[in-house]
């Protein structure tokens, strides 16, 4: 089976005969190194940089300085009749790059001449339906392998230097709306991943599986009542059955984990984001919903729940909880504290003590909040029942207006931290919605009672806004307006940028402390990638994705619109600074 | 069950109808008659209209289907299609656009609901050819809940069934202040619901009324149907129609006229009729 999985793409015919290395390590990052690796400036190990995912670096030849002679080193095509989004963030690890493509394709190139050096593409079934277009956001290295998820629900585990298919496991079923579109995360020997599937009945799961074999470690269960399992028995049942939810609304509450977690091996706790609850209508299921849109803190080990926060209890407007929670350590009143942050949906930001889960701030980052108008010091929002979209009866229910929009004041696109500054440099978007529930939405040819949802621009010039935000305060310390909406990760770095990417096409680079615009370069398409740095003999090189696509396009009513003309694209586009 | 539609289906069991049919995807009447295939879109696991047994895809829709291709003097190919988030996915990847994985759109779809602020939302899809008018309907286990025509709160403590996700589920659970709440249990289609109730899981099921009905022909001995309306139901019921691609807009008049004739001359309500479902045609807009 694993054998005929593989679609040997054109690079790989000529090495077809050798065969997989099996039992032999052929060298390749260990555990250690990429715990490591965030301070590991000749590779980029691990989605994030480094296991908690803060996409700094501590390099400094390309700076504030030296930013504006950056030009491209090589660019390399993705090819394909099909491109549409590219959300990729590439893995940089011994003179190879390897990126994750939309339609679930994986690609080795030379890091130094761009050269493809193979290619595999999953073969996917016809009858998949992605909710949110075919991107993939990136890969895992580990040992001789590098791993990535597809979009009918597999992990597969690829030899990294022949593209050939050592592993390749079916972790949910894409025929009842499961895909996969994260990163994996490796801890442990453990590869660690969330599934996705929204609004189908479904229940989230955060599993582990061993990285060598794929077989399942450990399953969690992200809404309470349900039974996780360890070692192929079952452990222990999540949260306390029928606490939060009425009936049997628990055994398809959603709450599904969709794009992946971080790590942070000082606490030894995986941080797993969770979506919003089924069904959209929060009236039929009063209670908390525990744990959809939170943060679950789980042991790598075992699976089990070591705290969780949840940011929008009893959510209605669709606020899904899935982004990343980036661990720092920062002086709250005189004291070090071990903390982690997080850019939520419903536009607020968060800072937790990460040992324990305890709420230490929410502050709005988004220029507008109507659902909320902030947190109690227990960590509570405080509704404005007013805004709730209301309780259809027999004809549709009274519709709001909601900032921030379903899309999210941040959706997927990762933020950075800079060690340097102490500031978050957060890719967010400034629109709102009109949300109602109502009995007229249609589905499988059947009238249902859903929601309903118009999304609009809250102001005219601009959407999307790369926001410097100082965690200690919440305070907005500069922000970069676009025309486009936001869609794309950030990268900060020692030498004092920042650099995130545009629909528009641009990649950017920022000065970190003052927001001012430093560089640019047009990469022919819309960039929703994530940039990565590293050095190489001696020189530091930037990469990004190019490939307009993702949700917005899709899903984003008369932003949309906006948006409509940009070409698609996918390439990788590798950059430095020209030799004196 | 007529040999023809047989042979188009075995043809499809291999995957073989996809190799002879052309998959330039949605065409209109001329190119379609050129092609000699119809392709017809309906729902995946979606009993009685369409689904997949030890025999292979039945149900009423894929039977409507095969006889709109053949009143063309066409043959008949099937796309089986996952719904979507909702109506307005399932429009783009079955008529006007495809999947993005590259799965070409039908000619027409079946089983749309025929409404007009759905088809101002979605363009790029004409609907017409309104075929049958649903609503949803109860019906209950004879021995384990002999009072179908009880008002909601009576059901209060006895488990209940509902697909998840629809009306029936969102009706049972927001009813007479939400006192069902508890009470209701979720099945993943409404037939699944349906069998619950015949198979001495649940007291009582809200489904369909196709659904409930299609029911009843294999467990008549085991369910009533209510006969009462459903208090404070939100859904009066709906038309249900067929979609084609806006530059088809011939294909779908054709299909229409011709879907008139065999509702009149009785050839779709015998279909219904086979799998247990009264015919009932459509409300006059």
């Amino acid at each position: 089976m694993k054998r005929f999985s593989t679609i040997v793409a054109l690079g790989a015919i000529a090495i077809a005969q050798v065969g997989p290395a099996l039992a032999q390590q052929a060298g390749g990052p260990t555990d250690a190194d990429l715990m490591a690796s965030a301070t590991n400036t000749k590779a980029v190990l691990t989605n994030g940089m480094g296991p908690q995912a803060q996409r700094f670096s501590t390099l400094d030849q390309i700076n504030t300085q030296t930013v504006s002679h950056l030009v491209p080193a090589f660019s390399s095509s993705l090819g394909g009749e099909k491109q549409r989004g590219q959300e990729s963030q590439p893995i940089v690890y011994d003179g190879t790059i390897y990126v994750t493509g939309s339609y679930s394709r994986l690609f080795a190139f030379d890091a130094k001449t761009g050269e493809e050096k193979w290619q595999y593409d999953a073969r996917l079934p016809d009858g998949i339906m992605p909710c949110c277009d075919v991107v993939n956001r990136g890969a895992a290295i580990y040992g001789d392998k590098i791993i990535f998820a597809t979009l009918d629900a597999h992990l597969v585990a690829l030899n990294r230097e022949t593209g050939k298919v050592i592993w390749n496991k079916k972790c949910a079923d894409y025929e009842a709306g499961y895909s996969m579109t994260a990163a994996p995360l490796i801890v442990k020997g453990k590869v660690i991943y969330g599934n996705s599937g929204g609004e189908f009945g479904i229940i989230g799961r955060v599993e582990a599986r061993d990285v060598n074999t794929g077989e399942l470690i450990w399953s969690r269960p992200t809404i309470e009542g349900n039974m996780g399992q360890l070692n192929g028995k079952d452990s222990t049942m999540t949260g306390k059955l029928n606490a939060s939810w009425p009936g049997d609304q628990w055994k398809t509450g959603g709450g599904a984990p969709w794009l992946g977690g971080t790590y942070d091996p000082e606490t030894n706790l995986l941080f797993f984001g969770t979506g919003n609850p089924a069904p959209w209508n929060s009236h039929l299921r009063p209670g908390d919903n525990l744990y959809t849109s939170s943060t679950l803190a789980l042991d790598p080990d075992t699976g089990e729940i070591k705290w969780h926060y949840q940011y929008t209890p009893h959510d209605g407007w669709d606020f899904d909880g899935v982004n990343e929670f980036i661990p720092f350590d920062a002086m709250v009143k005189g004291k070090m504290m071990k903390l982690g942050a997080q850019a939520n949906r419903n536009g607020f930001f968060f800072v937790l003590d990460r040992t324990n889960g305890k709420f230490i701030s929410a502050t709005p980052f988004a220029t507008k909040t109507t659902w909320a108008s902030g947190y109690t010091k227990a960590g509570r929002p405080i509704f404005i029942d007013a805004n709730r979209p209301g309780a259809p009866t027999t004809t549709k229910g009274s519709s709001v207006f909601s900032a921030p929009a379903f899309l999210g004041a941040k959706n997927w696109m990762p933020m950075a931290y800079s060690k340097q500054t102490g500031l978050f440099y957060v890719p967010s978007n400034e629109w709102g919605m009109d949300i109602w529930n109502e009995p007229i939405a249609y589905k499988k040819g059947a009238a249902y009672l859903g929601a309903g949802f118009t999304i609009k621009p809250l102001y005219q010039d601009y959407i999307g806004a790369l926001k410097a935000v100082d965690p200690a305060t919440g305070k907005i310390v500069w922000e970069y307006k676009n025309k486009a909406p936001l869609w794309g990760g950030v990268l900060s770095t020692a030498g004092g940028l920042v650099f995130t990417g545009t629909p528009e096409g641009y990649l950017k680079a920022f000065d970190a402390k003052t927001g001012q615009e430093l560089w640019k370069f047009n990469t022919g398409s819309g960039v929703v990638g994530s940039p990565v740095t590293w050095e190489q003999d001696g020189e530091q090189y930037i990469a990004v994705m190019s490939g307009w696509g993702g949700a917005v396009p899709l899903w984003g009513g008369e932003v949309a619109k906006a948006v409509q003309h940009i070409n698609q694209g996918g390439s990788l586009w590798v950059f430095k600074l020209p030799k004196a | 069950m007529s040999i023809g539609r047989r042979q188009a289906l075995s043809l499809i069991g291999g995957g073989a109808a996809f190799a002879l049919a052309p998959r330039a995807g949605a065409a209109p009447l001329d190119t379609v008659i050129r092609n000699g295939f119809l392709s017809v879109a309906v729902y995946r696991d979606f009993e009685p209209w369409s689904w997949r047994d030890a025999e292979g895809l039945k149900g009423i829709d894929v039977e409507i289907g095969e006889l709109l291709a053949s009143a063309l003097a066409l043959r008949v190919s099937y796309l089986e299609l996952i719904p979507g988030d909702d109506v307005a996915a399932d429009l783009r990847n079955a008529v006007w656009r495809g999947s993005l994985t590259g799965l070409a759109p039908a000619d027409v779809m079946m089983h749309i609901p025929v409404d007009r602020q759905l088809a101002l939302a979605n363009d790029r899809a004409v609907i017409v050819g309104a075929y049958y008018r649903e609503s949803f309907a109860m019906a209950c286990n004879r021995e384990r809940s002999p009072d179908c025509e009880a008002m909601p709160p009576a059901f209060k403590g006895r488990p209940l069934a509902a697909e998840i996700d629809t009306i029936p589920d969102f009706y049972l659970s927001s009813v007479s202040g939400g006192v069902l709440r508890g009470d209701v249990h979720h099945y993943p289609t409404g037939t699944a619901a349906v069998a619950a109730v015949a198979g001495d899981k649940a007291d009582a099921v809200v489904a369909t009324r196709a659904q409930i009905e299609h029911g009843l022909l294999a467990a008549k001995d085991r369910l009533v149907q209510r006969k009462g309306p459903l208090p404070m139901m939100m859904s009066p019921g709906w038309n249900v129609g067929i979609a084609v691609k806006d530059n088809s807009r011939d294909l779908g008049d054709k299909l229409e006229s011709v879907l008139a004739q065999l509702v009149a001359n009785g050839k779709v309500p015998a279909i219904f009729e086979r799998y247990g479902v009264v015919y009932r045609p459509p409300v006059e807009a």
